[in-house]
């Protein structure tokens, strides 16, 4: 595998466990974050201040990233997921632009310049890079699809499909909306830090402008092209729209544009994805494959 | 002292425009419950077709009408093609298309007129006026009368004309049944209409205010105008009015004035989530 | 003097001008199968929403055996055994109707985070689950997306789902209406037999024969308020309920 494509490949894995994340909170819960990129960021920042100023080695700090993820998770999602569920977009887009602001403005965080010199994890002697990093990357991802594939047949997940699907009537099934929405928060952003931790480490260098709103656009595209709710669903729309751009390299100009139009007509003629249940693509390869079977 | 008042002359200016594009966001959530971030993509083309016009024609008084009608029909046209085909679906969807439409616009506008930022040098049809010592440029005081002008209209339409009962009406509907009695997609549609008209006029105002005309001059506004309805409460539009006034008020003389080294677009956001945290439901909206 | 299960005090909802209930106060007695009638708008559906705690009443109060209930949250008050189907029904679209059920099934452990975790899908869950849609006659419909079904059996659904939570209170909105003659005397089959298994049932319902025949006593509101209360022999006669249901829209007499 040529160093290019692992480069690719890496990006496209540390995304898909961050947009697994988004996931929970919009698929599972049916709940908008327009401000994911916040908490991609909160991790790659705790990664990198607990990494370079405290000397912690990444395996040190990672259950610490991902506590501080889903703490503030916690304290932003609690003022937003308590008022009504119209006011969760634009709180979460408020949360990215302040988070932003704060990694932008604090001299803590190194300002305009980020902080850098974030070290390779070390995996018992190894330095990973490469393609040990990709294979690293890839095992958590699977860690990560294993924790939404179990949360589906919990009773979790069932509360928050129904809150999804009509949140009254949930609630007089003894399911209390905001719990619940919470919970799928505080996850969604806890796998966000876990993303983001690693992305500190591939990139060994962050500045605020890496996790800003258009960010958080990009995750929730890669979610509403593959597929809202679905399982693989992540992993197909990072993918997709991780090599896309290799795609049209030669259109430079236009690739914004197609993208955005692209991500119109998606959410616009199939809001369940690639792989959701009415979609075009169910249509054609399930009675293909079911014509393969006989 | 003279710094001060000119500053709040300014801030107010600023409010009323943020007034003005923060309406039609307003009118809309009151209407359909729809996040209308796309309304901004609509701002953003009133600027571009009435400098359009106006570099034409070199008369403002067509290219503010000539703006608002195509701002309009494309306003009905994103709502009709878009937004209803998406109503029986979760809330965010109309979100997520929304916001594929204002960068999609962005990004139309940038491959049309290119990325530079383009001058508007119209002169608006009013003197420059001086009370006493503080001066009060042209530009400023059209904003003024302009803004309120259409506040005006705005009000006498909604609260007493046969169409304006209707609007209210609606609106209610939504409020407490969640959903739209199936004749009022006429209502909807013309709610679109007088919104985007008013971001049409909006558009023009700040492109001549700010001498500028850029692809993303609507990026900023757009999830400003959002912190706004939630500030205001959503769905009330005097709410809105009254936030985006304080709003520009509180940013002028805050960062203008008192130069606190806050990143100005943060600070919309800040507020809104003090007055969350106050009133859930924000300065003038219903409770449950 | 037996103690009521249910009491409203004085309970009124004000939205802006409109006075959807004005000053109601009745008792519900435990074992009873108590009829809410009235014409359209009457605010029988807002009523229920205050019982259940999706309003907060503008004023008055809402008592549930010995406690207050009136600002408790829905998802507490379906704690306390109270179930409630919807007039405009609201099945969760995307799940099963089995699944549908099991939302309801998990309302023992919905307020332990600590529960929530287990899966669904064990099999006494989903026997349990069963059993209900047995009851109501959706059993050979189990596996379809809730979604996808006609309004008669979303009623069906939305009566299994208040069975599981509603151990003490089932306030029923309407269930009767969309529903064919034969899954109509079902209907009231089972109702009869909730009564039996000492279940206590609030009734919304248009069907003037349907309630006549099931009500042990009436109450009959009118723009929001109390016009009458009684067995369903005086209901009948009582000339302000005539006059409100002839004046206004008229209900439909199902022969």
């Amino acid at each position: 595998m040529s160093s290019y494509a692992v480069t690719i490949a890496t990006i496209i894995v540390i995304q898909a466990i961050a947009v697994c994340g988004l996931n929970v909170i919009v698929g599972y819960a049916g709940q908008i974050s327009l401000g994911h990129a916040a908490f991609f960021g909160i991790g790659a920042y705790s990664a990198a201040v607990l990494t370079t100023k405290l000397g912690l080695s990444f395996w040190t700090a990672l259950p610490l990233v991902i506590g501080i993820s889903a703490l503030i998770g916690l304290l932003l999602g609690l003022p937003s997921l308590r008022v009504r569920e119209d006011f969760l977009a634009i709180t979460t887009i408020g949360i990215n632009f302040i988070v932003e602001a704060v990694f932008r403005y604090v001299p803590f965080f190194g300002g305009a310049l980020g902080i850098g010199g974030i070290p390779r994890i070390m995996f018992f002697d190894i330095r990973l890079k490469g393609i040990p990093f990709l294979l690293l990357c890839v095992g958590f991802l699977i860690l990560v699809l294993l924790i939404c594939w179990w949360l589906t047949r919990s009773w979790a997940s069932l509360a928050c499909y129904a809150i999804r699907d009509e949140e009254a009537a949930a609630s007089t099934m003894g399911i209390s909306p905001v719990r619940f929405k919470l919970l799928a928060f505080v996850i969604g952003t806890a796998m966000a830090g876990l993303g983001g931790s690693l992305y500190a480490h591939y990139m060994q260098f962050i500045s605020a402008g890496d996790f800003s709103f258009p960010v958080s656009v990009g995750f929730l595209s890669m979610l509403v092209l593959g597929g809202m709710g679905t399982l693989w669903g992540p992993v197909v729309g990072t993918l997709i729209l991780g090599i896309l751009p290799e795609l049209f390299r030669p259109l430079v100009d236009y690739r914004i544009f197609f993208y955005t139009l692209l991500l119109l007509l998606m959410i616009r003629f199939q809001p369940g994805g690639l792989l959701g249940e009415e979609s075009m693509a169910r249509r054609i390869i399930v009675p293909l494959l079911r014509g393969f079977k006989k | 002292m003279r710094l001060f008042m000119e500053q709040l002359l300014n801030g107010v200016a600023m409010g009323s425009i943020y007034a003005l594009v923060t309406l039609g966001l307003a009118l809309v959530y009151g209407i359909m419950r729809i996040l209308h971030v796309a309304h901004a993509a609509v701002y953003t083309i009133g600027a571009y077709v009435g400098l359009l016009i106006f570099n034409i024609t070199g008369s403002l008084l067509i290219a503010f009408p000539g703006a608002m009608i195509v701002c309009a029909v494309i306003g009905v046209m994103i709502e009709r093609f878009v937004y209803f085909p998406l109503l029986k679906y979760p809330p965010f969807v109309p979100l997520i298309a929304s916001i594929a439409i204002l960068l999609c616009v962005e990004e139309v506008c940038r491959l049309i007129a290119g990325p530079y930022i383009l001058t508007f040098p119209a002169r608006l049809p009013f003197p420059d006026v001086s009370l006493g010592g503080i001066s009060i440029s042209s530009t400023l005081l059209a904003v003024y009368v302009i803004a309120a002008l259409v506040l005006l209209i705005l009000w006498y339409i909604t609260t007493r004309t046969e169409l304006g009962l209707a609007m209210r009406a609606a609106s209610q509907d939504m409020e407490i049944s969640g959903t739209m009695g199936i004749n009022s997609h006429f209502i909807v549609s013309i709610t679109f209409v007088i919104g985007s008209a008013i971001a049409a006029v909006a558009g023009i105002l700040v492109g001549i205010y700010y001498n500028q005309v850029y692809p993303t001059m609507g990026t900023v506004p757009a999830y400003k105008t959002l912190a706004l309805i939630v500030v205001g409460g959503l769905g009330s539009v005097p709410g809105a009015v009254i936030a985006s006034l304080l709003l520009g008020i509180a940013e002028t003389l805050l960062i203008g004035y008192a130069n606190i080294p806050l990143p100005r677009d943060a600070l919309a956001f800040i507020a809104m989530i003090g007055v969350l945290m106050w009133r859930s439901e924000g300065l003038l909206g219903s409770s449950r | 003097m037996i103690q009521p299960l249910l009491t409203a005090k004085g309970v009124s909802k004000y939205f802006g001008g409109l006075r959807a209930v004005d000053g109601v106060s009745f008792d519900v007695f435990p074992g009873e199968i108590l009829g809410i009638l009235g014409p359209n708008g009457a605010g029988k559906t807002v009523l229920f929403n205050l019982i259940s705690g999706i309003y907060e009443p503008t004023s008055g109060e809402i008592w549930f055996r010995s406690e207050r209930i009136d600002s408790i949250p829905p998802h507490l008050i379906a704690q306390k055994g109270i179930g409630r189907t919807f007039q405009i029904v609201k099945p969760f679209a995307s799940l099963t109707v089995l699944q549908n059920v099991l939302v309801a099934r998990g309302i023992t452990r919905y307020n332990h985070l600590s529960k929530v975790w287990g899966p669904w899908g064990s099999k006494g869950e989903i026997r349990k689950a069963m059993e209900v849609l047995e009851k109501v006659g959706l059993l050979d419909l189990a596996e379809r997306k809730a979604g996808l079904l006609p309004l008669g059996n979303l009623r069906r659904l939305e009566i299994a789902r208040a069975l599981v939570v509603g151990h003490t209170i089932l306030l029923l909105d309407e269930s009767f209406s969309g529903l064919r003659h034969d899954e109509i005397s079902r209907l009231e089959d089972l109702i009869r037999s909730i009564k039996k298994d000492g279940l206590t049932v609030i009734l919304i319902e248009h069907n003037m024969r349907v309630s006549m025949g099931l009500c042990d006593r009436i109450i009959v509101l009118d723009h929001g308020q109390k016009i009458a209360e009684g067995p369903p022999l005086e209901i009948q006669q009582d000339k302000r309920v005539i006059e409100a249901y002839l004046g206004g829209k008229g209900i439909a007499y199902a022969s």
